[in-house]
């Protein structure tokens, strides 16, 4: 079967009246400038958490010409990457710079895990294991989890963290919806089994964080997981 | 089936965008490739060394590096044929900036273009600039077009390459080209998965976040100074941050409980689109960025998550496990006249709306359960499946000139970034180093 597609000279128009702002801005270029990152730092530098407001993000309004300035015959020099000396010719991309982070705070989130770790071990809780595509819990997740709420009842000072995790099938963002709802999946049955819900959490790491990093269907069936954490810190 | 053309040779000189496709199997006839579309023959007769090599260490002298980057970018431009000068008499070396009379066989033999050049530190001195000259000879006017003259240290070397690269394009299209464009992805060291960006062609790859936890799925803003991508606040909640490259500051634009992934800014930059669960499943959202309004997209049982703008900003596609597995559904940016578009298999997954308008590329599972990319025409009169093989392939961008997709891959084990063309030529790896590379968007162009 034959099939003909045409693309009306007005959408072609639209599209490109459209595109022209973005085809014209500025280039970005990375050129990890230390200095002005440590003269940033000096400053107090800017924070890694969250602020009220945030800078235009839109087009409008901003300069529209081209970085590219075509061929010439008597071409004018350009200098690239910033810095240095020239006339009309000058080209100032613009650098990348780290983004600066909670100092320590990646030794932190390290350490709470570890703690996370232990604390979870000596309760001695048990993880539910899911099926391929799937977020029913397994008779076998139903044993694991009646384990956990006796645990969850008799330590009601503990508030508990459930991970849903998935294999590395499938797509990162999909897997962040179906991780968490393994991990709602697991809080509603720990609710059903008389566990107090303001003691529950629940957050989806999808595949982002696999127990195991093999391809093959032993890995994929540990990552397919319910996991239970004794929450540190925050 | 075979793939078959027909060109309406009217038409396309009338509207430009004409193509026929026999829909059919795995067969790709894509835009980028449309009949009626006929590449630039383009000779590079060379770029000659005037001293100096890339690194005090380095054995590659200047010249030769821009004249391999400058090669490997005309190619990948798809917009010229890189005709090899080997055998055309071309004289390569000590050529002013006038046209050399070996042009002329090369001419008689289907180049159109020529380009030459010099390049290197002239002075002995180890610190000096890098000079870079470079002509354009076209054989349809029987002149030279022009020139260009960068100077820069040794690390924009590549970039003067790049930068020629697209000034040809420029000339030739009237596009920019993507030679300078950057890919913003998300790299695995130790346990924590951070940004980085690196060029178009893999190279010069930066760090930028440093959390030690997850950062994932960025998207840039159609001006390129931003990315918008989920972070995880304390490993338990999920923020949506903004960070402007140029100064490595970072803002909260969306906190809240729940899942909140995926963000994608429209192509005006006026709106982000994104998924959130903080009222129960995963829901699509569209919040003002000028005044933080926001509006819910979607409302049912399911999850819908991954926006992806069409060029219009008239429309999203997303993807929703509504109607059982997920599926790609496109929406009217005020969340009117949802539609369901994929139907073929019960697995198809984070769209994404080519700049161009006419494909969506999207991750689709395949009767023998393979994760691989299609692409599907937005009336979904067309589908065709892009990639094969072996390992799951995530992450579908295209890139601004509507060509090329970056994906994802497990093709070879670890998950590293790869390029296609939109007509399921020229796979590229393009990532060889770490331990997982994934999530890759490719900039807009400049």
């Amino acid at each position: 079967m034959k099939t003909l597609v045409v693309t009306p000279l007005p959408v072609i128009l639209g599209v490109l009246l459209l595109l022209s702002p973005a085809c014209s801005r500025k280039a970005v270029q990375s050129g990890g400038d230390t200095r002005a990152l440590q003269e940033e730092m000096a400053r107090g530098g800017a924070k890694g958490g969250a602020s009220s407001s945030f800078p235009d993000t839109s087009l409008s309004g901003k300069d529209e010409t081209s970085s590219l300035r075509g061929f010439d015959r008597n071409p004018l020099e350009e200098r690239l990457g910033g810095g240095g000396h020239s006339g009309n010719g000058t080209v100032t991309p613009g650098n990348t710079l780290m983004a600066k982070s909670d100092p320590g705070g990646a030794a932190r989130q390290l350490a709470e895990i570890r703690a996370e770790q232990t604390a979870s071990a000596a309760a001695g809780l048990r993880d539910v294991f899911f099926t391929y595509d799937s977020f029913s819990i397994t008779d076998e997740g139903r044993h694991a989890l009646a384990n956990d709420a006796e645990w969850i009842k008799s330590n009601p000072q503990a508030q508990l963290k459930i991970e849903g995790h998935c294999d590395e099938r499938g797509t990162s963002a999909y897997n962040l919806v179906l991780g968490e709802k393994r991990a709602k999946a697991v809080r509603n049955y720990l609710v059903e089994l008389g566990v107090v819900p303001q003691h529950l959490s629940v957050v989806s790491y999808g595949k982002e964080r696999p127990f195991c990093t093999e391809h093959g269907e032993h890995c994929y069936s540990m990552n397919r997981r319910g996991h239970l954490v004794v929450k540190v810190g925050k | 089936m075979t793939l078959r053309t027909l060109v309406i040779a009217g038409f396309c000189a009338l509207v430009g965008l004409v193509w026929i496709i026999e829909s059919g199997a795995a067969d790709v006839f894509l835009e980028a490739a449309r009949p009626d579309f006929q590449k630039i023959p383009l000779a590079i007769a060379g770029i000659e060394n005037l001293g100096g090599t890339e690194s005090p260490e380095g054995r590659v002298k200047l010249g030769s590096r821009i004249e391999e980057v400058l090669k490997t970018d005309v190619r990948r431009s798809l917009v010229f044929a890189l005709v090899d000068v080997n055998g055309l008499g071309i004289k390569a070396g000590q050529l002013g900036a006038e046209p050399d009379p070996s042009f002329k066989h090369a001419v008689e033999n289907g180049v159109s273009v020529v380009v030459w050049g010099r390049a290197g530190i002239k002075s002995g001195n180890k610190d000096s600039d890098v000079n870079m000259d470079g002509y354009v000879y076209d054989a349809g006017n029987n002149e030279v077009v022009g020139g260009k003259r960068y100077v820069g240290s040794t690390s924009v070397v590549r970039l003067m390459a790049h930068r020629f690269a697209d000034e040809l394009v420029f000339r030739y299209t009237g596009e920019p080209g993507i030679a300078r464009t950057k890919i913003a992805y998300v790299s695995e060291l130790g346990s924590a998965r951070e940004l980085f960006i690196m060029d178009y062609d893999g190279y010069d790859p930066r760090q930028l976040t440093a959390d030690g936890f997850l950062n994932l799925m960025p998207r840039w803003s159609p001006d390129r100074r931003f990315l918008v991508f989920t972070t995880y606040r304390n490993r338990n909640t999920q923020d949506i941050d903004l960070l402007e490259l140029a100064t490595g500051k970072r803002w909260t634009l969306v906190s809240q409980g729940g899942l909140n992934i995926t963000p994608a800014l429209s192509p005006d930059g006026n709106f982000l689109a994104y998924s959130s669960s903080s009222e129960g499943n995963a829901e699509l959202y569209r919040m003002d960025t000028h005044t933080k309004a926001v509006q819910r997209l979607t409302t049912n049982a399911g999850g819908d998550l991954s926006p992806s703008w069409a060029p219009s900003g008239r429309e999203l596609a997303f993807t929703s496990d509504r109607s059982g597995g997920p599926q790609v559904f496109l929406i009217s940016a005020d969340g009117s006249n949802v539609r369901r578009l994929t139907f073929e298999g019960d697995y198809n997954a984070a769209p994404a709306w080519s700049p161009r308008g006419n494909w969506i590329a999207y991750v689709c599972r395949t009767p023998r359960k393979e994760y691989k990319l299609c692409l599907i025409t937005p009336d979904g009169q067309k589908r065709v499946q892009l990639t094969t093989g072996p390992g799951v392939d995530d992450s579908p961008s295209w890139s601004p000139d509507g060509r090329h997709i970056v994906f994802s891959s497990t093709a070879d084990g670890k998950s590293h970034i790869y390029m296609i063309n939109t007509d399921g030529k020229d796979l590229e790896r393009i990532t060889f180093t770490g331990t997982h590379n994934s999530a890759p968007t490719w900039s807009p162009a400049s």
